[in-house]
């Protein structure tokens, strides 16, 4: 028997970032320091804390991206998306339930967690060629999570609050372009409280690019 | 926007759509991982005061919870002779019908069959599941289907055996009390060469299971 259907999916979320990406890319930069910036990078996201439990791999596949208001030259406000896939398959094990059930099963795990978050970031130093940054964001996380007992699942989904710490640096590509080059790390408090599981917190990094838009 | 910028913004957005693509476990998994073994035992049993054991010479069908009749392929005999083998190495003695054992063991093959429809207008509005008409060569088209729905159906199925506890039938209230029971999920479950190796599997999970 295959997988159930899950409650939504991640798919239309990645379309949707994707689109909105190739879309932006096309506007033309200004000299102006205040316009609006989208950034887009690529983020690799470890588990913490009672996740570990769960799994205890790193994620590679993950994004985030977000738009940003300069508030001045220095402060910046914002909103984040982001997704993370962990996943881990287990050997085969034999599980007792205490109770006379034995099932013996290859565990696979698999969670994906979407946040959504306001977001604030300050940058320390104006100018120069690297421009260290720390941020925060506070928001909604969407959690898939699916367990797989061989190929029989079950999945849930849900909705929990979340928030998130970091830190990094800006390398501007040029004098006259706030594009720039944003590299970082960030911690990311996410509470489940679901299926014996307290959290889902993890610590990550992050590259990509920032771009002016209009 | 300058060359450097446009090219370093495509290559992300490329590695972007690639990283966010979600891991499918049902992928990863060979047959014999997709299958899992499930035993359940009564907590309040003494196994070691069986002596003896019957075993049926053929397997029960089972669709939808009707029974369906009885069988005996090579899947079926596989399965017997091996449950049979396991039973003597655990100290059981093998005993005909007629002799009064302790045990009787059962066997069966259960399957159920679920049934769905899906709205061939959600096919193309919702799921995004056929190309936009202008992939054809007719954009600005729509799509449209005489009929609307479709209907399937999947049948799944698992190995089950049962051992029951005759010795006590009448300490138990005239009650044929099922004290253990293994079953085999998954794929190829059904699969001759595998028969074996599955019930080799359940009684490595039981090991409760000895005179």
């Amino acid at each position: 028997m295959r997988s159930l259907i899950r409650k939504y999916s991640g798919q239309s979320w990645l379309k949707v970032g994707g689109m909105a990406a190739i879309i932006l890319m096309s506007c033309q930069s200004l000299h102006a320091q205040n316009e609006l910036q989208f950034h887009i990078g690529y983020n690799v996201n470890v588990p913490a804390g009672s996740f570990r439990d769960l799994i205890d791999k790193p994620a590679y596949k993950g994004f985030t991206a977000g738009l940003a208001y300069p508030v001045n030259q220095q402060l910046s406000v914002g909103l984040d998306v982001g997704y993370n896939d962990y996943y881990q398959k287990f050997p085969r094990q034999v599980y007792n339930d205490g109770k006379g059930s034995d099932i013996s099963a290859v565990v696979s795990n698999s969670v994906q967690q979407f946040p959504l978050l306001l977001t604030a970031n300050y940058t320390l130093v104006k100018k120069g060629i690297i421009r260290p940054y720390i941020g925060a964001g506070a928001g909604v996380n969407f959690i898939s999570f699916d367990q797989y007992l061989g190929e029989f699942d079950d999945p849930h989904s849900s909705v929990n609050w979340a928030v998130r710490g970091e830190a990094g640096f800006l390398i501007p590509l040029s004098r006259t372009s706030s594009t720039a080059i944003r590299i970082g790390a960030n911690y990311n408090y996410a509470p489940f409280n679901k299926y014996g599981v307290d959290n889902l917190d993890n610590w990550g990094i992050h590259a990509g690019m920032r771009f002016p838009i209009h | 926007m300058n060359r450097l910028t446009w090219l370093s913004g495509t290559a992300l957005a490329i590695v972007l759509a690639f990283s966010s693509c979600k891991k499918d476990p049902l992928n990863d998994l060979t047959n014999d991982e997709s299958r899992i073994y499930i035993s359940n035992y009564d907590t309040t049993a003494s196994f070691s005061s069986y002596k003896t054991f019957s075993i049926a010479d053929s397997v029960d069908v089972i669709q939808d919870n009707q029974l369906q009749g009885r069988q005996v392929t090579a899947f079926d005999s596989t399965v017997i002779s091996s449950v049979s083998a396991l039973l003597q190495q655990r100290g059981y003695q093998l005993v005909s019908r007629e002799a009064s054992p302790d045990l009787a063991v059962n066997v069966s093959r259960v399957y159920s069959t679920s049934t769905g429809i899906f709205s061939y207008t959600d096919y193309w509005d919702y799921y995004d599941s056929f190309y936009d008409p202008y992939y054809w060569g007719y954009p600005g088209y729509g799509y449209y289907s005489p009929y609307a729905i479709g209907t399937y159906s999947i049948r799944n199925g698992g190995l089950e055996i049962d051992l029951l506890d005759l010795k006590n039938a009448t300490v138990h209230g005239n009650k044929i009390v099922t004290v253990w029971t293994g079953l085999a999920r998954g794929e190829q479950v059904f699969r001759s060469a595998n028969a074996a190796a599955e019930v080799q599997a359940l009684f490595d999970q039981s090991a409760y299971l000895k005179n």
